[in-house]
């Protein structure tokens, strides 16, 4: 039996029990049947992150973005609401505007000459009534709307799919640790410049699920940084504090310094903050945000965020805060274009705002000390997954891969304040199993056939 | 620049180019001056009215000597797997310009670059392209490098990570 996508619905149960045990198949990495089946049943169905609002302050700002290759134009209209279209003339189809950003009032299509403004009504055609006549309804022809656009702390996302639930239940109890990255501030967050842009040939998930669940990477991964003296030797420094698994697929790590040693409180972001901080925070997301040393996790499917502390010198040099939010963006199978904005709070000192901008330029995007080998290190993943005996489908097969670190070890722990299922460290499997299992559930699903009764 | 002639700039690029492609970093940080400014803004693309094409909020680098010190201690270790092993580049250096710098002892230097690098066993090539804006300094009997502008032509980099010099 075939679902919507083409794909073996019995073969996928047959996946997602595999995943519940701890398992995942490796050929579902780079998979073109996958892929066109996420295309579809994911990304054309899910919320995607378009853009951060401080992008498009003033009416007439616009980006142009992707969903996964649905060509977007976010803009502010004219009456100060955020729109977003399909970015393709509705007359044959040519991408309309070509630029990352800018400021308009108009979009004209240089193949034709139909001209469309902020609200996407087309307000132009060149020798109009001589060739088309009265007749032709205008409004018929109005550029196409992304079917749902809504906001959360300034993160604007767009869905393909108009009967898509609300992105306030989409997100569910993510919007509680949204709260205390973007929304701590009296004014919240601004993006710096422009998001980086690049390329690399991985698979989307691995990715994801480097971000969304697995800090266990770290001690080798990232292990120069240990050699040099700027991480901690220990080798479980990355595991204290909690992993939280969310609905939805979502996860995130809220990372501590081991045994609640005191740490500079809310990342060291400048005392003259903390009164912001409390007014906007609920006490409990003040506690565990003034613990926390590295939030790092993953928004379903592939919005990933990080906001560590780190320095660009050596050991003596003091450790900065920064929020980076990033999306990998599907091309193929074994390749994403990274899109990275760095954020930062509107109210922070100027000082603290280059700081924390020298500290992501150093440890993350492009050339940054971790990202450089994380980079290289999913490639080798994307490479080592396209053989036979990685593609064989047959599951009893000895292809699996090991997602298997605290399943039935390790107990929630009941007194942590936040939403979510918390588990008292971060070495541990449970947000990639959950995102797994939410990522093969949404392949079962149809529109029309509840996953539970295929 | 009455201090150094324009073949002495030259040979001080192909000489640099030539420390980075074998990968001896160390002797590469001595041609940097303690006060050196390193960076390379995001280039974008922007309206035909537009003409700034260069975001200088942005950075894929923004490096003073001290974090190019520290970055050149990273590859030494036994784990930066993004250069372990090493990746292998060529730095093309050309159509280099001289303008008179703002004294003696400076000019400002303008050159194409167009690196080419192979990664492990992979047949595919990793390149970049765009143009380098340099303030070369005469210290004492040699040439210090003092500022660099890398404007890369790429709005998107086709290379997965930057674990080389520019």
């Amino acid at each position: 039996m075939a679902n919507q996508a083409g794909l073996d619905t019995s073969m996928l149960e047959g996946v997602k029990d595999k995943i519940r045990r701890g398992l995942l198949p490796q050929w579902a990495f780079t998979d073109s049947e996958i892929f066109k089946a996420e295309v579809k049943n994911i990304f054309a169905k899910t919320w995607n992150f378009l853009g951060h609002e401080s992008e498009i302050e003033n009416p007439g700002d616009y980006v142009t973005r992707w969903i996964v290759h649905d060509p977007v134009l976010l803009l502010r209209d004219q009456n100060g609401q955020i729109q977003a279209y399909l970015n393709s003339c509705a007359h044959r189809g040519t991408k309309l505007c070509t630029a990352d950003f800018g400021n308009k009032k108009t979009f004209t299509c240089p193949y034709h000459g139909w001209t469309f403004n902020l609200s996407g009504d087309l307000i132009g055609i060149i020798a109009g009534n001589k060739v088309y006549g009265e007749e032709m309804d205008r409004s018929q022809w109005s550029l196409r709307k992304i079917p749902k656009v809504e906001s959360y702390q300034g993160m604007i996302f767009g869905s393909l799919d108009e009967h898509a639930e609300p992105l306030e239940t989409f997100l569910g109890d993510m919007k509680w640790y949204f709260d205390i990255m973007l929304g701590r501030s009296d004014a919240g967050m601004e993006v710096r410049g422009v998001p980086q842009k690049w390329i690399i040939n991985t698979n989307w998930k691995i990715s994801a699920d480097n971000f969304g669940g697995d800090p266990y990477h770290t001690a080798m991964s990232h292990r120069s940084t240990v050699e040099l003296g700027i991480s901690p030797k220990d080798p479980m420094y990355a595991s204290y504090g909690h992993q939280i698994v969310l609905d939805n697929g979502h996860g995130i790590n809220m990372v501590t310094a081991l045994g609640g040693a005191k740490v500079p409180p809310y990342q060291g972001l400048p005392e003259d903050m903390w009164p912001m901080f409390a007014r906007n925070l609920s006490a409990e997301q003040l506690k565990v945000f003034e613990n926390t040393m590295i939030i790092v996790g993953n928004c379903f499917p592939n919005l990933s965020f990080v906001s560590p502390m780190h320095g660009t010198g050596g050991p003596d040099e003091p450790l900065t805060s920064f929020v980076n939010f990033r999306v990998w963006r599907p091309v193929s199978p074994t390749k994403i274009e990274v899109t990275s904005w760095f954020m930062v709070d509107k109210e922070a000192p100027e000082a603290f705002k280059e700081a924390s901008y020298l500290s992501y330029i150093g440890s993350f995007g492009p050339s940054g000390t971790l990202e450089q080998d994380d980079a290289e290190i999913w490639t080798r993943v994307a490479e080592a997954s396209q053989g036979e005996m990685a593609q064989d489908k047959d599951i009893h097969y000895n292809n699996v891969l090991n997602y298997l670190m605290g399943l039935d070890r390790v107990e929630p722990d009941e007194s942590w304040p936040g939403p979510g299922v918390a588990y008292p460290t971060c070495y541990l499997d449970a947000i990639s199993r959950a995102f797994y299992e939410h990522w093969v559930d949404q392949l079962l699903a149809t529109t029309d056939i509840p996953a539970n009764v295929l | 620049m009455k201090l150094m002639t324009y073949d002495d700039i030259c040979q001080f690029l192909y000489t640099e180019a030539s420390l980075l492609d074998t990968r001896r970093y160390e002797e590469w940080l001595e041609l940097l001056d303690d006060s050196l400014s390193y960076r390379m803004p995001v280039r974008v693309t922007r309206d035909f009215d537009e003409p700034d094409d260069i975001v200088n909020d942005m950075t894929f680098f923004d490096e003073t000597k001290r974090s190019l010190t520290t970055r050149v201690q990273r590859f030494r270790t036994t784990s930066a797997w993004s250069e372990n092993p090493h990746s292998r580049t060529r730095h093309f250096v050309s159509n280099i310009v001289v303008e008179p710098g703002t004294s003696e002892d400076e000019a400002k230097v303008h050159s194409y670059f167009l690196i080419m690098r192979s990664i492990r066993d992979r047949a595919d090539v990793e390149q970049m392209f765009g143009e380098r804006i340099d303030i070369i300094r005469r210290v004492d009997n040699r040439l210090q490098l003092v500022e660099r502008t890398i404007y890369p032509d790429q709005t998107v980099l086709s290379m997965l990570n930057l674990s080389i010099f520019i």
